[in-house]
């Protein structure tokens, strides 16, 4: 188990503040975040190329916060690759046994074996240059991989890829991550490598981890308005709480949103079920039902509006539909904060 | 200029013992101080391309001096140093004599390229992304082997052209030369002070014959240069 206790690290252009963090044997975190959130820098400290300014790190109930990289069995894979170009590809695969010492043949044969997994066995005699991006990307997994590291960092590893590698390159991170049970840390800024990988998710912002759950739950219930955004939660309503009945009444310019479960406050510490406190409310447009009649159904929250304007946009072959109401956007939520 | 004097004369000139000295002290000198600006650029372009550490800009701004310095007062400068001066003096009476020696050549050698070798090497290792290094060494590598198995071998090109580039110009080097170790015939004569003293005397087939050799070895430096770092940015 890999566990991250109240990490800092400051470089300058990039800082990590107080991040704590575990991943359990055999997870997949996925870490997603914006540009310049500080996911790679967690991931190279992880690493031990940078030592944290405080904090502290242990790997299998070991202490490896002082460590040096080539000790910790700890692997990285990053956006751009990184191949050893003046090394043909079974060269670069074998780099880590060979600086282990490990025996010919049994370098010989864990390469083989992993080169088979990632379907790489024609390519060894190549030069990394020759080779495609999706090509690349599997011997920098199969270099990694080889070395049966306590835990694998990939940093972006399909984000320089194009659509079709990219998928197949994901179901095989799947397959690897199945095959040798290897701790996995993701990074990426792609949400479907989220829902098709991760066992949990974990959101970086500015240098800091503001929410950590499955991928349903942060999702779901976005802890706070810049993961909401990020998540790409479109209908995003700045109110004041107050709790009614056990339930929560959220104020939007004259509507009145109820939410059946609270949100478990923002980073400021408030509690949404003060009554007046700012929060923000969202509605998964997924939720939304727009009927002529009034519904018959247990939703709590119906408003009668006039329809005034309908439009159905086509861009770029998938098509969606906005809805304009009379007066301020009227909403049919039943969900949450 | 190749063509003023008849083919038969210039290797006649080449023949000539003289020529033939200046030749092997030529070559002897420049591989040598090539080799000392290897072994000093080389550390120094990868601290500074790698490590931010206090006084940075002091080391970048003496590093370059001996750039814009006329080579011929370089030279006076390392007369003064090593004639004059007491740590000179003492490293006279311990046997290493500069002044006017086949040693004062490689020096003002070193001195005068060691700014280009690092000026090659600081690009080419500022070209080579840390990130290698990186990798390498969550593959096992300690911070030396990192270095020894992956950037090193990535800076090839860059150490081949700044090697030719420097052992080009170290036995293209005069004026520090001139300086430092004189012009002695058979002696501290090098190539271009052979070509001096010959053009002196008059001596124009043997003159000429040394400065075809001279032609002939700048342009193949700058061929492989050319080749090999085309792209760096210096």
């Amino acid at each position: 188990m890999l566990k991250i206790e109240n990490i800092s690290v400051d470089l300058g252009e990039f800082a990590l503040r107080d991040i704590s963090l575990e991943v359990g044997d055999g997870e997949y975190l996925v870490i997603i975040g914006p540009t310049g959130s500080g996911k790679t820098i967690l991931m190279e400290t992880i690493a031990g190329i940078y030592a944290p300014d405080e904090g502290r790190i242990f790997l299998n109930g070991r202490e490896i916060t002082g460590e040096v990289s080539r000790m910790r069995n700890v692997c990285m894979v990053y956006q751009d690759y990184m191949l050893f170009p003046h090394l043909s590809v079974k060269e670069n695969i074998a780099f880590g046994l060979r600086s282990r010492k490990t025996s010919p043949g049994k370098i010989e044969k864990k390469v083989e074996e992993a080169s088979e997994l990632l379907g790489i066995s024609h390519l060894h005699s190549r030069r990394p240059v020759t080779l495609s991006g999706g090509e690349q990307q599997r011997v920098a997994i199969a270099r990694a991989i080889v070395m049966e590291p306590a835990v694998m960092l990939l940093d972006e590893p399909l984000s320089a890829l194009d659509g079709l590698t990219r998928e197949r390159l994901r179901r095989e991170l799947k397959r690897i991550h199945k095959v040798y049970g290897t701790t996995i840390i993701h990074v990426t800024h792609n949400f479907e490598e989220v829902f098709s990988l991760a066992d949990r998710v974990a959101v970086m912002n500015e240098g800091e981890i503001v929410q950590v759950g499955t991928p349903e739950e942060v999702f779901r219930r976005p802890k706070c308005e810049m993961i909401a955004n990020f998540v790409g939660v479109e209908n995003v309503f700045k109110g004041a709480a107050s709790r009614n009945q056990g339930l929560m009444e959220i104020e939007v310019d004259g509507l009145r949103i109820v939410s059946a479960a609270a949100g478990d406050g923002d980073e400021g510490g408030n509690d949404c079920g003060t009554a007046g406190v700012k929060v923000f409310a969202s509605v998964r447009p997924e939720d939304i039902l727009i009927s002529k009649v009034p519904l018959k159904s247990s939703a709590r929250l119906q408003w009668g509006h006039g329809l005034s304007a309908m439009e159905t946009c086509k861009d770029g072959g998938s098509s969606h539909q906005r809805n304009r109401f009379n007066g301020a956007t009227a909403l049919r939520p039943w969900r949450r904060k | 200029m190749v063509s003023h004097s008849p083919p038969e004369a210039l290797l006649a000139a080449l023949r000539s013992e003289e020529i033939q000295f200046a030749i092997a002290l030529s070559l002897k000198t420049s591989l040598a101080s090539t080799i000392l600006c290897l072994a000093v650029a080389v550390p120094a372009a990868y601290a500074l391309a790698r490590y931010d550490f206090f006084g940075k800009t002091v080391a970048n701004t003496l590093l370059d001096m001996p750039l814009a310095l006329p080579p011929l007062v370089a030279g006076v400068g390392l007369l003064l140093f090593f004639g004059v001066s007491i740590p000179g003096r003492d490293l006279a009476e311990a046997g290493l004599v500069f002044v006017f020696t086949p040693l004062g050549i490689v020096v003002a050698q070193f001195f005068v390229n060691m700014p280009f070798m690092v000026r090659v090497m600081r690009s080419t290792f500022e070209g080579i992304s840390p990130r290698y290094e990186h990798v390498a060494k969550t593959l096992g590598c300690s911070d030396a082997q990192a270095l020894w198995r992956v950037t090193l071998p990535m800076a090839t090109n860059g150490l081949i052209a700044g090697s030719v580039i420097t052992w080009s110009k170290g036995i293209g080097e005069f004026g520090a030369v001139l300086m430092l170790a004189g012009a002695t015939r058979m002696k501290t004569e090098t190539l271009p002070t052979s070509l001096f003293l010959n053009m002196s005397c008059g001596k124009l087939d043997e003159a000429i014959a040394v400065a075809t050799i001279l032609i002939m070895i700048s342009i193949f430096s700058l061929y492989v240069f050319e080749r090999r770092v085309g792209g760096l940015r210096l």
